[in-house]
């Protein structure tokens, strides 16, 4: 079981390089990030994208593509088509967002799962806290603007095979909620009862939907009263899976790190063939090569499960 | 004067004098919270319900017959009433929660008729005390409105922006919050955002600053906002933070608790009087900084 980032990086120099694909690559952030993942050996990139845009930034940031393959095209969807169609034909291992909407490449996606095992598009956002005995997360940060019944269902079962791929055999999954004393029952609450049930009845695979619907329910439940001096972060029963209520709040929550010096994010989709990093426009390169850390053993493990 | 951090809110409340709390039984903290308002030198408690109960519970807690008051009141449904009488009459200053269940405490102090509701919009801000920052940021609405609308969004900021002029923030920099910094018609947080934005270039806010829609990463770190293209006075300076709804807010507020480890104390506005709720979530250590701010908000402070 991979416990922490730390963890997940020293795996990741043992499991590469795997060929990593990225489209659009003129983010200066993303192109040192991809540098420092070649110097570290864990991909071997590919690049699609305008030509002229990645031989300025080569310039620019003084980095030699010239021994790198490349592809080049300007149309961004049909950069994000080639792209996971790579990924999903077994050409290269990982797909990586460089300065490119999301909304082609999650089109691309969802082109592409149609296919075949038709699972959906949602971000996986990881989250490694100091302190905390294992990895959690945060979904769907991305592509589900008000996720119902039927699309948290889905939400969850790709955050499981995530954690089953890092070794967690039954991840804990909370549906988080605004539900509290008072204002009554909200939507999200009545969701995750109905999720719960659902898990009770085995649908959702090998995970356990757990009652905490709020970080104070996970901390303290039954919470009455606390003192800040009883946290202890690494006596938590903390979930491995944390279900947001709509987008606007996953992405609030998870790019807390931003203000949160003992967090660090990371954050993929989980397609069936491989996953796709999705760094945030503001990630710095630091973040953007632990994402793709995670993608080579992610991949690695999928490929190793398959063989 | 502005107050940057909970152990100035407590001193300044203090150099206010001690204002009468009013404390309508017993329940969760609110004793402790009365006792450390009272070792603050920021209460003179009063107590209304049972009086056996009431001296027992200031025995409990260290309270002195002199520094307090009891007042008799044998029918337990009308403890709160009594409450309502003695802040209307001008003989008691500040409410706290007490015996009563939180929902049916702020119903009753919530209703437009019968109780202390003085604003169209009620909402709660949650204030950060946050560890290496020389300031006080505060997030709303954390606790009150489920999915605000954007004319109780309006009274929400008026609310926060009035608890930043007692904080002696006169032009706060507020971040109204979404999914993402651009707007989008699929996500009516990034409109309600835009439009909060406008209305404060046209200084419908007075001195307040609003940018909208931003995205957390963008409110929080100014390289992050750059990095995005986004320039704004606002990002990486924000003193108050605009949560599009409950869900957002109330979990946001509890991930700063137990994750960041943020000091974190709760006001309630839009009340004709500070009104101290008594949520689980706030920490012991926070309930003397409620109490102070409370008596910060006490009218003609």
């Amino acid at each position: 079981m991979l416990r922490s980032f730390a963890e997940i990086d020293k795996t990741a120099v043992e499991k590469g390089p795997k060929r990593l694909v990225v489209l659009a690559p003129e983010d200066e952030e993303f192109i040192e990030a991809v540098k420092e993942s070649m110097v570290r050996r864990y991909i071997e990139p590919v690049l699609i994208g305008s030509r002229r845009k990645m031989e300025q930034l080569s310039e620019k940031l003084e980095i030699d593509i010239s021994r790198v393959e490349k592809i080049y095209e300007t149309d961004r969807q049909a950069i994000a088509d080639k792209g996971i169609n790579m990924l999903f034909s077994g050409e290269v291992d990982i797909a990586g967002k460089g300065q490119i909407p999301t909304a082609y490449i999650y089109r691309a996606i969802i082109r592409e799962e149609a296919r075949g095992r038709k699972r959906n598009v949602s971000v996986i956002s990881l989250w490694d806290i100091e302190g905390l005995s294992g990895l959690t997360s945060f979904t769907d940060t991305g592509v589900n603007i008000n996720p119902d019944l039927q699309a948290k269902k889905q939400i969850i079962s790709n955050a499981v095979y995530l954690f089953h791929v890092l070794g967690y055999s039954r991840p804990r999954v909370s549906i988080l909620s605004g539900r509290r004393e008072i204002g009554g029952s909200i939507p999200s609450y009545e969701i995750g009862r109905k999720l719960r049930e659902a898990c009770a009845a085995g649908e959702l695979g090998a995970c356990e939907v757990v009652d905490a619907a709020s970080f104070g329910d996970i901390f303290i439940p039954g919470l009455k009263k606390f003192s800040r001096n009883e946290i202890d972060m690494g006596k938590v029963d903390f979930p491995e899976i944390m279900v947001v209520p709509d987008l606007t709040t996953g992405n609030i929550l998870v790019k807390l790190d931003f203000a949160i010096p003992r967090v660090r994010r990371r954050s993929l989709v989980m397609t069936s063939r491989g996953p796709v990093i999705i760094p945030s426009r503001s990630d710095f390169r630091e973040s953007i090569t632990g994402e793709i850390a995670t993608g080579v053993v992610v991949a690695d493990r999928i490929k190793e499960a398959a063989s | 004067m502005k107050i940057t951090n909970f152990r100035e809110a407590i001193k300044e409340a203090a150099k206010l004098g001690r204002r009468r709390f009013v404390l309508p039984g017993s329940g969760g903290c609110c004793m402790e919270t009365l006792s450390s308002a009272v070792r603050e030198g920021l209460a003179f408690p009063i107590w209304i319900g049972d009086a056996g109960e009431g001296k027992k519970q200031f025995e409990r807690c260290g309270i002195a017959a002199s520094e307090g008051e009891i007042l008799e009141e044998k029918n337990a449904e009308n403890v709160l009433d009594r409450a309502f009488e003695l802040l209307r009459s001008r003989k008691a200053d500040i409410l706290m929660q007490g015996a009563a269940p939180h929902e049916a405490f702020v119903n009753r102090v919530l209703d437009r008729e019968k109780g202390l509701r003085n604003g169209k919009t009620a909402s709660f801000v949650s204030v950060f005390d946050p560890e290496k920052v020389p300031k006080l940021t505060m997030l709303t609405d954390t606790y009150i409105n489920n999915f605000p609308t954007l004319e109780e969004k309006i009274g929400i900021v008026e609310n926060a922006i009035r608890l930043a002029g007692v904080l002696g923030i006169d032009a706060p920099k507020i971040a109204a919050l979404s999914a993402i910094e651009q707007v989008n018609p699929a996500i009516p947080s990034t409109l309600d955002a835009a439009i909060l934005a406008k209305m404060s270039e046209r200084k419908q806010f007075g001195a307040a600053v609003i940018e909208g829609p931003l995205d957390i990463d963008c409110a929080v770190s100014a390289g992050a906002a750059m990095r995005k293209g986004v320039q704004s006075p606002v990002t990486g300076r924000a003193d108050i933070y605009l949560t599009p709804n409950v869900e957002s807010g109330y979990l946001t507020a509890q991930l700063n608790v137990f994750i960041a480890g943020m000091p974190m104390a709760g006001v309630l506005m839009g009340t004709s009087h500070p009104v101290i709720l008594d949520l689980p979530w706030v920490s012991i250590e926070s309930k003397p900084v409620e109490a102070a701010l409370a008596v910060l908000l006490c009218p003609g402070k």
